[in-house]
């Protein structure tokens, strides 16, 4: 080493020992003689000579283990940043590979940066996965799950995108309907698929091992884990190869566009579905039905549906207008007045059974010619009949028709509740088999939308109730199409699944699946959002906080719009805010506690039990700083705004 | 029959698709040409080949009671009737035209808007009514069953242009298909001050083109609390419309023998929830904290509420009473609203989601007021609520009651009930409305300052009169009415988009001088009424706006902002029926009478109703009423109300004192509800009753 003897001695040479994170944990540091007016970039220039290792350094950067910091600053001088003989700098790569979890369950393996305040970490990973809004994201660490059993977290499937440069383009161009980095690969782009299609529905086993929180005070544990958004992963301790979730964290979701967001709204319903399989917000029993019946339309539909997000109503029109011409042609040869009236109209004809339970005779079912044309059914005492005057008419329009089926005791009956001035009328209809009675009561749902058999969703309807009833079936092998067959138990919450065997709650299903079954995929999606949007628990995130002068621990309920007091024994709300009547907010950093002041002179002060008060400025700040968002139509994110508002003393 | 003939030998010989196309719609077109003028030419043809027609197309009309319809509405519905039509043509010529620009359209396409000649020398066969509608499509399929050479061709530029030709044409054929069965009923609305109009509304026609209809047709200040509602005398129940909602539909609903009626009023709870959002979404703040709510932070909650991805509903939770089923008793219960619907908590369980019960889920039901519930049903209070089926109109198990401790509480549970069936349409409704209102204010305020000089009326009366294109129910000139000298104020100058007719005038007051009549008697009637509701919107001065034109700026503003003519259902008669238009059915005064007083033996005004019939007679160009009577009996014809000629426009004073003594006996439903019937027959037997009376 003769640099000493050459060099102007100004100031002290010492020696500077660096280990080098690429060169293996047993490798030993690498030392250089540094002065202690040499800059960053200095220190690692000579490191990267002396390593004698030729690659691409310009990832790599300076950790100061003792400190917890990064020395990104290449012009600072050693001196400046403190740094003396006996720091332990780590030489390291700031992007490492990173196991995230996603809102559908799966995990990516991807390179995330690792020196950078987690928020701009969060701004990387969605901007590789094509995530727009990423303000609203972040990451927490998972939820240790019970190993019972070790080998299956072994084989836990990762997706890995490491090799997946990371892009610099604000809005990646997109190739075959996807980003182009996606394009490169074959595995790539199936990894794509997976993000931007709703994953099939889980076992009801899988659902049930998995964690759920049991009260309040679960749900806000979960809270406690987000990271710190204005610190790097690495200052929070995370390594490489670690498990981080990316979830949605801020409820306001802005600008949602289906166009441009497939993989958001994708994972948005997945956090959506779980949320609601793993009773992380309460539903009642018909919204939980509901939510069922649209997750088996979303499953259908990824199934069988290439991602065409974009149809043109125009030509739909068309088509509708020549199947409708098309469908009057079919009766061609009569009369062209005939034609008028059936201007949209297919009949059903069949010998059916019917039973009023109304009507004074008890007789129990009685078999008639029915006919079903135009929205409402005829009824004639035999087929030679049906040319004369119906026994009775029956308009469907407005009415509910209930699915009375036993599969195994081969009973096929339609509940007609057909609406009238005096009342609802009750009226059973009972096929003879499957067949007839899909299209039967295909028929009867259409007509009481005021659909008629000409529309194009009488074949569909059809399919769908025969999918239906085949998982009703008792003998799961009789199932022909797998895809299709799916356990309504892992459509709901295990609760419901213990309080209902399948073949209750499959009807109920069935019943709800009706109002959505004509949604598209994306409209679904949306709908399925829209409904878990409503519920009054919504978008609320739980913290267990102390009040200033309260002996007891509450929580805290904190909002889009609002901050909610919940006493804990009762579970009731005591009290609300809105940030909107918000004065200013504090946190005293040493006594950990957070203080509001409110319009009018409202004051408010705690201090957290479950979470870091950072978190809980975090979410307050990170929900104000959402709602400047609207205001300001600029696609451009406001990270310094954010950083002011949640960064806390650390970032000031 | 000939003309079908006619028509199968032309796609014979045509194997251009396109030709018989133009073919196709041409034949339509002609046949929607003579349907519309026959209502109007001074010397109609004879008087069988108008009954098919009508009959053809009204055939799905459902009337009611037609007979007891005063005259007044009859002529009324006439002028509906036409406009309609119109309506219709116009709607299918403008679209075709905003479609295919650059195809050349078959000639009779315009004809019907533009070339009134055309129509005129349409020949109409009596035989072709029925037939008319179905006939194109008897023909039509065979090009549409060869469509593989559109897809073959698609990239070939001119051939794109002539698939989408014909694509469009194929459309316009569905779309008068379709016309031709729409459902149409005849709907008398109950005015706010007892008084009642007669309109023909569409199954197409939302609530809100109906106000919209009404707006022009009345003289009120069009503010957003301007509400179409209905009312089950039989259930004591009450219910507003939503202005997306069809109007014929629940129409529909109704029985033969109803006794509902529609009424047309102001309701101050039917937007409550978008000017006070804080009384429903902070219904647990306190009363200060409520009243003292700052617009910006009401402006919000309204943001935070609606203008999301998902519409929040207010979380209402409440002991109301509910009426147990078949039993007189009213129970108690904690009820709560969620956007799935109501629930209550079972005895001994938590107010947790899952616990709860579900009451009621709002796909299939409809929420009323009730009325009077205390005395009909031993209600604890008379703030109650009803949830049932909207085609139940009887007494029934499935219909659920429920009581409410107060007006206040239960004004809460029928907003928050709404917002979570009708959701993000609520919203849209109220901003429509807003907007209608807004541009009406602005333009009778602006109007009213430039006119602060009281020009004499009559000739910009006159200037507008013959700027009239759009006017609906054209008016009929000032003098006729000054020469009764019972003075129901001139038409207003009309203008296509803010059309304000005048105040009736009032048979109770006393009818102003002639000379004043025009200036004064607007004020007189409208302002008592309207002032309370609404003092700071409404414009100083009727009077002037009506008499004035409106400032060019302002009417150009408006339209860019909103085009209401684009959904007020039945437009004017355009130009193409210049000679009639001025010749159109009654003026408006006319209609706006209220009902008979109850008791008929004291009509109104004292003159005998036999000189009204005098000029109809006289007009020589109808059919004399006695001899029709016998037809009618027979089969029906319904002769068209009497197309007055530009002459009889001036002869129209008749009709005006016509109105005085109205027809003393009148039970009727105010809709015509669904019920046997061709239309055109019953107004034909309406009519001749009329006359027989007389």
């Amino acid at each position: 080493m003769g640099q000493n003897s050459h060099s102007p001695v100004l100031m002290a040479v010492w020696d500077l020992s660096v280990t080098v994170e690429d060169l293996g944990a047993d490798a030993p540091p690498i030392t250089v003689s540094v002065t202690s007016d040499l800059h960053i970039g200095g220190v690692i220039l000579k490191l990267v000579e002396k390593s004698q290792v030729k690659r691409d350094w310009s990832d790599h950067a300076l950790w100061w283990e003792q400190k917890q910091q990064w020395l990104l600053r290449t012009a600072w001088t050693l001196e400046k940043c403190g740094i003396q003989a006996d720091a332990g700098l780590i030489f390291m790569a700031q992007h490492k590979s990173l196991r995230l979890g996603l809102p559908n369950g799966l995990t990516l393996r991807l390179r995330a940066c690792f020196s950078g305040p987690v928020f701009r970490t969060v701004l990387g990973i969605c901007k590789m996965l094509n995530i727009r809004r990423p303000e609203e994201l972040s990451l927490l660490r998972p939820v240790e799950e019970k190993k019972r059993k070790k080998d299956k977290d072994l084989s836990e499937e990762l997706h890995d995108l490491t090799e997946v440069p990371l892009t610099s383009v604000s809005r990646p161009c997109l190739y075959n309907g996807m980003p182009a980095h996606f394009a490169d690969s074959l595995q790539t782009e199936k990894v794509y698929k997976m993000l931007s299609v709703s994953q099939p529905a889980p076992a009801p086993e899988a659902i049930a091992k998995l964690y759920r929180p049991a009260s309040v005070v679960d749900k806000a544990h979960i809270h406690s884990r987000w990271l710190d958004s204005s610190r790097s992963l690495m200052q929070q301790g995370v390594q490489q190869n670690d498990r981080l979730w990316l979830r949605f964290k801020y409820y306001c979701f802005h600008d949602l566009e289906p166009k441009y967001d497939v993989v958001r709204l994708t994972q948005m319903y997945e956090q959506a579905r779980w949320a609601i399989l793993l009773e992380d917000i309460d539903c009642t029993e018909e919204e939980m039905l509901l939510f069922g019946a649209i997750q088996y339309h979303i499953n259908k539909l990824s199934l069988t549906e290439p991602q065409t997000m974009t149809s043109s109503p125009a030509m739909d029109d068309l088509d509708s207008a020549l199947q409708g011409l098309e469908v009057k042609l079919d009766g061609a040869e009569s009369s062209p007045q005939d034609m008028l009236e059936n201007l949209t109209a297919p009949e059903l004809n069949d010998y059916l059974k019917i039973f009023r339970p109304k009507r004074l005779t008890l007789k129990g079912y009685k078999q008639y010619w029915f006919k079903f044309k135009d929205a409402s059914i005829s009824y004639y005492k035999s087929k030679e009949e049906s040319l004369g005057e119906p026994i009775q008419q029956i308009n469907l329009k407005g009415c509910e028709a209930a699915p009375d089926v036993n599969v195994a005791g081969q009973k096929f009956c339609i509940k007609l509740l057909i609406p009238a001035p005096e009342g609802m009328n009750e009226v059973y209809l009972r096929c003879e088999n499957e067949e007839q009675y899909s299209r039967w009561m295909a028929a009867c749902r259409l007509a009481s939308k005021g659909k008629s058999l000409a529309d194009r969703l009488f074949q569909s309807e059809v399919q769908s109730i025969l999918s239906f009833l085949a998982m009703q079936q008792t003998n799961p092998n009789t199932h022909t199409d797998d895809s299709m067959s799916i356990n309504t138990h892992s459509l709901v919450s295990p609760r419901y699944s213990k309080k209902y065997k399948v073949k209750q709650l499959t009807p109920r299903i069935l019943e709800a699946y009706q109002n959505v079954a004509q949604l598209s995929l994306t409209d679904a999606l949306l709908r399925f959002l829209q409904i878990w949007q409503a519920l009054p628990d919504f978008g609320i995130s739980f913290v267990v906080v102390r009040f200033k002068g309260s002996r007891k621990d509450e929580v805290l309920g904190i909002a889009p719009n609002r901050l909610i007091r919940i006493d804990l024994g009762v579970g009731d709300v005591v009290k609300t805010w809105r940030y909107n009547n918000m004065r200013q907010w504090n946190v005293n950093w040493d006594i950990r506690q957070v203080a509001i002041e409110f319009d009018g002179n409202v004051n408010m002060a705690f201090s957290c039990v479950t979470a870091d008060c950072k978190i809980v400025h975090e979410f307050i700040g990170g929900y104000i700083f959402m709602s400047t968002r609207s205001r300001e139509q600029s696609d451009t994110l406001n990270e310094e705004l954010f950083h002011k508002l949640t960064g806390g003393h650390e970032a000031l | 029959m000939t003309h079908c003939r006619h028509f199968g030998l032309n796609t014979c010989y045509m194997d251009d698709i396109d030709a018989m196309f133009s073919d196709l719609l041409g034949e339509m077109d002609l046949l929607t040409q003579s349907l519309g003028v026959e209502t109007l030419p001074p010397e109609p043809p004879s008087s069988s080949s108008k009954e098919m027609n009508f009959s053809m197309g009204f055939a799905d009309m459902n009337v009611e009671s037609l007979n007891e319809l005063e005259e007044n509405d009859l002529d009324a519905l006439m002028a509906d009737l036409m406009a309609d039509l119109n309506d219709t043509e116009e709607k299918l010529g403008g679209q075709k035209e905003a479609e295919a620009p650059h195809t050349d359209l078959p000639p009779a396409s315009h004809g019907f808007s533009f070339y009134p000649e055309s129509s005129l020398s349409t020949p109409t066969s009596p035989e072709r009514g029925p037939n008319t509608f179905s006939a194109p499509l008897a023909d039509s399929p065979a090009p549409i069953l060869s469509p593989p050479t559109l897809p073959q061709h698609a990239k070939l530029s001119m051939e794109e242009i002539e698939a989408q030709m014909k694509a469009d044409k194929i459309k316009l054929a569905l779309e008068k298909l379709k016309e031709a069965k729409v459902k149409k009923l005849v709907v008398k609305v109950v005015m706010h001050d007892g008084s009642s109009k007669t309109l023909m509304v569409d199954e197409r026609q939302t609530v809100r083109d109906v106000l919209d209809n009404l707006f022009e047709k009345t003289h009120c200040d069009c503010n957003v609390d301007w509400s179409l509602s209905e009312t089950n005398p039989e259930l004591q129940l009450e219910r507003g419309f939503e202005e997306h909602e069809n109007l014929v539909d629940p129409l529909s609903a109704w029985t033969r023998d109803s006794e509902n009626k529609v009424l047309f009023q102001e309701r101050p709870d039917k937007y409550e929830v978008f000017k006070n959002p804080q009384n429903f979404y902070l219904w647990k703040k306190d009363k200060k904290t409520i009243k003292d709510m700052k617009d910006r932070d009401k402006e919000l909650l309204v943001e935070e509420n609606f203008c999301g991805t998902s519409i929040i509903v207010p979380d209402l939770e409440g002991v109301l009473y509910l009426r147990e089923d078949g039993k007189k008793s009213w129970k108690q219960r904690l009820f709560l609203l969620r956007a799935s619907g109501i629930y209550y908590v079972p005895k001994g369980k938590s107010k947790t989601s899952r616990d709860l019960v579900c009451f009621v889920q709002f796909d299939n039901v409809n929420v009323y007021y009730g009325k009077e519930f205390k005395n009909k049903y031993k209600a604890p209070t008379d703030f109650c609520f009803v949830l049932k089926h909207p085609q139940i109109q009887k007494e029934s198990q499935y219909i659920k009651y429920l009581c409410c401790d107060d007006a206040w509480t239960m004004n809460l549970w029928v907003t928050g009930i709404r917002i979570a069936k009708y959701g993000k349409s609520l919203y849209e409704n109220y901003k429509t409305s807003m907007k209608k209102a807004a541009i009406t204010t602005a333009w009778t305020n602006r109007t009213a300052g430039t006119t602060s000089i009281p020009s004499t009326p009559s000739p910009t009366t006159k200037a507008k009169a013959s700027g009239q294109a759009n006017g609906h129910a054209p008016q009929p000139p000032a003098e006729p009415v000054a020469k009764v000298g019972n003075a129901p104020p001139p038409p207003p100058p009309m203008l296509p988009t803010q059309i304000l007719p005048p105040p009736p005038p009032d048979p109770v007051l006393p009818p102003p001088p002639p000379p004043l009549a025009n200036k004064k008697s607007p004020p007189a009637t409208s302002v008592p009424r309207q002032l309370p509701s609404l003092p700071t919107s409404f414009p100083p001065s009727p009077t002037s706006m009506a008499n004035l034109p409106p400032p060019p700026p302002s009417l150009s503003q408006d339209d860019s902002s909103e085009s209401p003519p684009d959904f007020l259902p039945p437009p004017p008669p355009t130009l193409g029926f210049g000679p009639g238009a001025g010749s159109l059915p009654p003026p408006p005064p006319v209609s706006f009478l209220p009902p008979p007083p109850p008791d008929p033996g004291f009509p109104l005004p004292p003159p005998p109703p036999d000189p009204a019939f005098c000029p109809v007679t006289n007009r020589d160009s109808l059919p004399a009423p006695p001899p029709r009577q016998s037809n009618i009996g027979a089969g029906a014809p319904p002769p068209p109300p009497p197309p007055p000629s530009a002459s009889a426009g001036l002869q129209s004073t008749p009709s005006v004192r016509r109105t005085g003594p109205p027809p003393p006996k009148r039970t009727t439903p105010p809709l015509a509800a669904p019920g046997g019937g061709d239309f055109m027959s019953e107004l034909a037997k309406a009519m001749a009753k009329k006359r027989g009376n007389q």
